[in-house]
């Protein structure tokens, strides 16, 4: 790798420059062939990467972890809501309602917050736009090789809501892939990542943000605006029909 | 439940996957990978009350390679010089080996697990665990500069591999 730039240019992929210095980088991205095989290559090795096992903690580990814990804690045993949730033959119908209820906020609540602040914070920087464009043809592989996934985009323009473009923002630490639609003064956002089998919060509403989540195909989508709730299950609707 | 633990379970629990995955391709054993997380999760319970807010999957990261590196892989490192300036190659795959290697994600898993460490590491933070650079740069303790250059290195590394997978 010879350009001197190329550091740069895999910044730039990488999601890592912002306003001014991510404009030149993408100037010098469409003038260098040796960046633009940077930039094939980064995606094709993500797209490998992503066959490549992504290891996950042994039930027994998170057993063990629980005990140790315990033990940390010095208490008697107390079934630690998440880890046990799923094996909770010795529950008391007492018991497996705190669990229950305690179940349910940290992850959910968490992953709603990190939507609307993704979504808040993209708004305040006044840049919800990294690739500016009405067309899906341009929207989908932009997203594609800077977000290393490829969900589905499409206009709706002619239903109220038009695409306006395309950026790659961080979800709870995760890279994901955001369809950006605009609906009168409104943004409307529409998010999308690799499912890993993760819960996924219910629809509603946070920090006054409309917010409804889904799975389809491999991706999790989450949509979040400040539109109001007829436009916004509108919205919803036709991004869950929508096909590759 | 006690409020530390309450809060430890909802902060920290949630990136125990991570923390595992980077112990397994750190250390390529899945029982170092099991004593080094159970490690790492009971020294980030301990000093959880000196974590103030901000990201909890950096910061647990972070214990995840201390303990990586106090189980004695410091001791193993051959220490090299300089690492920046070996030049990263695939393993010479030997006859044996390539008959088990029925495809090439095989191979792009063991040329992954056969990068130096320095390279490992910031490859797997970036690429699995989509941490930002600064964030690998306070994990690691290394410069930006450096973060982008190993990156660059590793992914340079694996590119034929790559594109064999695909």
């Amino acid at each position: 790798m010879s350009c001197k730039e190329s550091l740069q240019t895999q910044a730039y992929l990488d999601g890592e420059l912002n306003g001014a210095d991510a404009a030149a980088a993408e100037r010098h991205l469409e003038s260098c062939a040796e960046c633009q095989v940077l930039a094939n290559d980064a995606a094709d090795l993500s797209d490998a990467l992503r066959k490549v096992v992504r290891y996950r903690a042994p039930d027994t580990l998170r057993q063990r972890l629980a005990k140790a814990l315990d033990r940390e804690t010095r208490r008697s045993p107390t079934r630690s809501f998440w880890l046990g949730a799923a094996s909770g033959g010795g529950l008391s119908a007492l018991a497996a309602g705190f669990a229950l209820l305690a179940l349910l906020p940290p992850s959910a609540a968490s992953l709603s917050q990190s939507v609307v602040d993704a979504h808040t914070a993209a708004l305040t920087r006044g840049k919800t736009i990294m690739v500016a464009s009405s067309n899906h043809h341009t929207v989908k592989p932009w997203l594609a090789a800077h977000a290393g996934i490829s969900p589905p985009v499409t206009d709706f323009a002619e239903q109220g809501f038009e695409l306006a473009g395309g950026r790659t923002d961080k979800v709870a630490g995760n890279r994901t892939a955001v369809a950006v639609y605009r609906h009168g003064n409104h943004d409307v956002d529409l998010f999308t990542w690799p499912d890993r089998g993760g819960r996924l919060p219910e629809t509603g509403m946070a920090r006054g943000f409309r917010i409804a989540f889904w799975k389809m195909g491999d991706l999790d989508y989450a949509a979040v605006s400040d539109v109001d709730a007829a436009a916004f299950q509108k919205f919803v609707d036709l991004a869950k029909a929508q096909r590759e | 439940m006690d409020d530390r633990r309450r809060r430890f379970e909802a902060q920290a629990l949630p990136h125990l996957d991570a923390a595992y995955n980077l112990a397994r391709w750190l250390s390529r054993s899945p029982a170092d990978a099991d004593d080094i997380v159970q490690d790492a999760m009971l020294r980030a319970f301990r000093a959880f009350d000196g974590f103030r807010g901000g990201d909890a999957k950096a910061w647990l990261l972070a214990i995840v390679r201390n303990c990586w590196l106090s189980a004695g892989a410091a001791a193993r490192r051959r220490g090299h010089a300089s690492l920046e300036d070996q030049e990263l190659v695939a393993p010479e795959s030997d006859p044996e080996a390539s008959a088990i290697q029925a495809g090439a994600k095989r191979k792009l898993d063991a040329m992954i697990a056969a990068l130096p460490e320095e390279f490992r590491e910031v490859l797997i933070l970036r690429e699995m665990e989509d941490m930002s650079y600064r964030e690998i740069a306070e994990i690691t303790g290394t410069p930006i500069g450096t973060v982008m250059s190993r990156l660059a290195r590793a992914r340079a590394a694996l590119r034929e591999t790559a594109r064999d997978c695909l």
